[in-house]
């Protein structure tokens, strides 16, 4: 799905390393050490400096960037919802390419696991947790192949993290999507990813399967950021 | 009878310049200096021009006008520009916005005979029309800069979403728009009513009837309305592409604006 060939950005240099289709991958790592800024590569809202990055084989760059953005996929860390309703909200990214369909709705706000009554509420009246649902739903409207999530629940309580989870999880099996996230927590890494990239000190550190990764880390590095 | 002030009454007004220096002093606001300069300044700028207007106002109009409406023109490109200096080509886009509103300003003003082609008509309605149109550009360039950074989580979501950076501004235009509309509707609402407009002042002060400063009022209050409207309209629309580059990515600071287009 995805190659990087020598890609550096700030903080992060010399990357090489491929993601599969349907592989969903955890991004983790100190805070700063550009997990972010990978995310942004991947939806082209930057480019990296040195090297390139091959997507479906081809340059990243060669792909006309709204159709590209449109299959990958990008849930911000802030929901960052537009005024306006949820109905509003979920047809953005659709009638953007004139694909939006009345029913749309119901379903997108069913993937989530919010009730249909809710097309018609403004965005002011959610929740901080039915938000980030709203703004899942949102990127899942544009029916992506990538799923990009930039820590999705790290701004919400434990109890509401937890359900989003589930809602990920169960997105993530039915879509066959392939995932790439952003996490601190190390059990929302055990439970949603199945292979993990660690990244720290502008370099790709480790590169494996998450259990794997989690209780034997190869690297000192890896050890050293677990044991904190 | 035309009024007329004495120089010695003129000199009372250092009264009022008193009261705030004043102020400053007992209550340490350290701004005695700006006040002194700024009073100063003022007053050398107003007799300067008024010896300047004096010249001009004899000058034939055929090249009195155009050689006054330029040098305001410019001096107020130069003043609006300080308020988006790291745009690419604003002080451009600010010219020609303001040569084509005050064309079109004073084109329809001569047109319905409105007003006459003598710069002692055309040079006291067109400063007021440029001068607003250049608050109101400025302002439009202010107002602009800040939503975007405001709105930065948004205009990523909406880019992120396949949105063309058109397409993501859409918000921030419609925003900048109505700030600047907004104190302008205010005014035209409560024009009369809170403060009588300055124009109509000073000519009810010169002796002329109220109703005829009225109608001059109102020929010039809706002048710059539509004016202010438009210079608005057009810079914001002339200048949010600049916040992207042609990747259709978002440029996060000043420095990237600066270097996107060079």
């Amino acid at each position: 799905m995805f190659r990087f060939e020598h890609v550096s950005q700030q903080p992060l240099e010399d990357l090489n390393f491929t993601i599969e289709k349907k592989d969903q991958v955890i991004l983790f790592g100190p805070s700063g050490a550009g997990k972010s800024t990978l995310l942004f590569l991947l939806n082209r809202l930057n480019d990296p400096e040195k090297g390139t990055i091959y997507f479906k084989d081809a340059p990243i760059s060669e792909h006309p960037v709204t159709e590209l953005r449109k299959k990958v996929g990008l849930v911000l860390q802030a929901p960052n919802l537009f005024p306006g309703t949820v109905l509003d909200n979920l047809k953005y990214g659709p009638s953007l390419f004139d694909e939006w369909q009345e029913e749309d709705g119901r379903r997108l706000l069913d993937y989530v696991q919010l009730p249909s009554s809710y097309l018609e509420r403004n965005v002011d009246q959610l929740s901080g947790g039915e938000k980030q649902r709203v703004s899942l739903a949102r990127t899942l409207a544009n029916s992506p192949d990538v799923l990009l999530l930039d820590e999705p629940t790290s701004a919400l309580d434990y109890r509401t993290a937890e359900e989003i989870e589930e809602v990920l999880e169960g997105l993530i099996q039915e879509h066959e999507l392939t995932m790439v996230m952003v996490t601190h927590n190390l059990n929302q890494a055990r439970r949603l990813g199945t292979r993990g990239l660690f990244v720290a000190d502008g370099k790709l550190q480790e590169d494996g399967t998450i259990p794997e990764m989690l209780e034997n880390p190869e690297t000192e590095r890896l050890r050293e950021f677990l044991e904190q | 009878m035309a009024p007329e002030i004495s120089n010695q009454s003129l000199l009372f007004l250092v009264i009022f310049v008193i009261v705030p220096l004043a102020l400053s002093y007992f209550y340490q606001l350290g701004v005695s200096k700006s006040v002194l300069w700024s009073t100063f300044r003022g007053t050398v700028q107003l007799f300067a021009i008024g010896y300047i207007l004096t010249f001009l106002f004899e000058l034939p109009a055929s090249y009195g006008i155009p050689f006054m409406l330029s040098v305001m023109i410019i001096i107020a490109t130069f003043h609006a520009r300080q308020r988006g200096k790291e745009l690419p080509y604003v002080g451009y886009v600010l010219f020609a916005g303001l040569v084509a509103i005050e064309a079109g300003v004073l084109g329809l003003w001569l047109i319905f005979d409105m007003i006459q082609f003598k710069p002692s008509e055309v040079i006291p309605m067109s400063g007021m029309v440029i001068g607003n149109s250049m608050t109101a550009m400025g302002l439009a360039l202010e107002r602009m800069k800040s939503e975007f950074k405001e709105n930065n989580g948004r205009l990523l979501a909406a880019l992120s979403l396949g949105a063309e950076p058109k397409q993501a501004s859409h918000l921030i235009v419609q925003k900048t728009l109505h700030a600047s509309l907004i104190p302008n509707v205010d005014r035209l609402k409560t024009i009369g009513l809170v403060q009588l407009p300055g124009m109509m002042t000073g000519l009810i002060l010169g002796g002329v009837s109220p109703v005829m400063a009225i109608k001059y009022q109102l020929v010039i209050s809706l002048s710059i309305f539509s004016s202010v409207s438009l210079s608005s309209m057009f810079i914001t629309l002339a200048m949010y592409r600049y916040f992207f580059n042609r990747e259709k990515q978002l440029l996060q600071s000043e420095e990237e604006i600066r270097s996107s287009r060079s």
